[in-house]
């Protein structure tokens, strides 16, 4: 039986698309990938940020999510360094992490697989 | 002055986050441009962190200084609240609205009721606010920060009362408010008024953090404050009431033209009254909860 052909207008499409766009833009989300790779600043990882992603965050969306993901206990402070203050990730928060990006590789996959058989000649 | 606005941004977060979080946050403002965008973005923030505080933040807080955020809080939805009702009574003053309200009682008994929880409201306001104000003004002398809250109080008070001064020769000059120059002039008196409103928050908010006040006199506080919730809540409520009986009984008011330049209809206005009201006494509900909570945890001496 031939195999159904997928438009690109599918709503699986749509869906995966806005999951991926609502969620790599998340700020907790780019907070913490910025931090997997390495302890950083609040300008340090708007910076990280916006050079990975180009994403600019401001102050309150930067604070915003990493009181957010403090109260969480996913990241901590670092002693002071004059008024900024450095965040480390922590091992909740590097297994939160890994579960969210395996999550978003995952649709990734499926959506980049479906675009493949959609741009299949039938 | 984009700074000075950021800066001014910066002090709407909560006490608890602004300690936490506000040195960092400085300095990251100084580190970018100074752009709107930044503004917004912190204005956005603020109103973030008083909606969804994150997780134990609030715990840093002492439960003296949690009444303090609830007073200046409520104080605040008040100044808002008031605003709101005054522009609900100016609209609803004149004759074909008290006409309706002798003829429908559900209209007249709700618009009455306003006015009653009013009254209660601003004397429960007062009750709260007047020890605490005389205490200022004892402090002032000593404490420059709450001399400069107490200042800004005084001049914005003195600004309002000119300016309505000024608003009232015109208006008695001109023999109405009505036409082009009326309208201007009664816009500038709200403008002015919602600025020295928003100007009393900020120093009712700061002036309290930076004076001495035993926890008796905060305990009181709050509960005027409560008082003062309380009566904003079934003021709203009451509005509500009041414009479902005039949809109902007298829906040909609502489409009258209304404001300085007969711009928005009377529905459209009190709708809006409405939910600055709402918003305000959802506001105050929380923040007064929260002070409560505060007072349980740390005990009430």
């Amino acid at each position: 039986m031939a195999r159904p052909r997928a438009t690109i207008r599918s709503p699986c499409y749509y869906y995966a698309m806005r999951y991926i766009s609502e969620r790599s833009t998340d700020p907790g989300l780019l907070v913490l990938s910025s931090l997997a790779g390495g302890s950083k600043h609040g300008y340090a990882i708007t910076q990280d940020v916006e050079e990975v992603s180009g994403v600019k965050l401001g102050p309150g969306t930067l604070y915003g999510a990493l009181s957010r993901l403090e109260g969480k206990g996913l990241i901590e402070p670092m002693p002071a360094e004059d008024r900024r203050k450095p965040y480390r990730m922590t091992s909740e928060g590097s297994a939160a992490l890994s579960e969210q990006l395996e999550m978003l590789g995952r649709v990734v996959d499926t959506g980049l697989d479906r675009l493949r058989v959609a741009a299949e000649p039938a | 002055m984009r700074r000075r606005l950021q800066r001014g941004a910066l002090a709407l977060y909560p006490v608890a986050f602004r300690r936490r979080y506000g040195d960092e946050m400085l300095a990251l403002v100084e580190d970018s441009p100074a752009s709107s965008r930044t503004t917004l973005d912190l204005l956005r923030g603020a109103l973030g962190a008083h909606a969804r505080p994150p997780a134990g933040i609030s715990a840093t807080l002492s439960s003296e200084d949690r009444l303090r955020a609830t007073s200046s809080g409520v104080l605040a939805c008040w100044i808002a609240f008031a605003a709101a009702g005054f522009g609900f009574y100016k609209t609803t003053e004149d004759h074909p609205f008290s006409s309706a309200g002798d003829a429908h009682p559900a209209i007249g008994a709700s618009h009455m009721a306003i006015q009653i929880l009013a009254v209660l409201a601003s004397i429960a306001v007062l009750a709260g606010a007047l020890p605490l104000i005389v205490a200022a003004l004892r402090q002032s002398r000593r404490a420059r920060a709450v001399r400069r809250a107490t200042g800004l109080a005084l001049g914005a008070v003195a600004l309002f009362a000119i300016s309505t001064g000024a608003l009232v020769v015109f208006a008695s000059s001109t023999k109405s408010l009505s036409g082009t120059a009326g309208g201007v002039a009664f816009s500038a008196w709200i403008l002015i008024g919602l600025l020295c409103g928003g100007a009393c928050a900020f120093a009712g908010r700061s002036g309290l953090f930076a004076m001495r006040v035993r926890r008796r006199g905060l305990v009181a506080a709050l509960t005027c404050g409560t008082l003062v919730t309380v009566a904003m809540a079934l003021m709203a409520l009451t509005t509500a009431l009041y414009i479902a009986a005039l949809a109902v009984n007298a829906s040909s008011l609502a489409g009258q033209e209304n404001g300085p330049f007969g711009m928005p209809s009377v529905g459209i206005s009190i709708g809006i009254q409405l939910v600055v009201m709402l918003s305000a006494a959802s506001l105050a509900t929380i923040s007064t909860r929260r002070g409560w909570v505060a007072l349980r945890s740390g005990g009430a001496t």
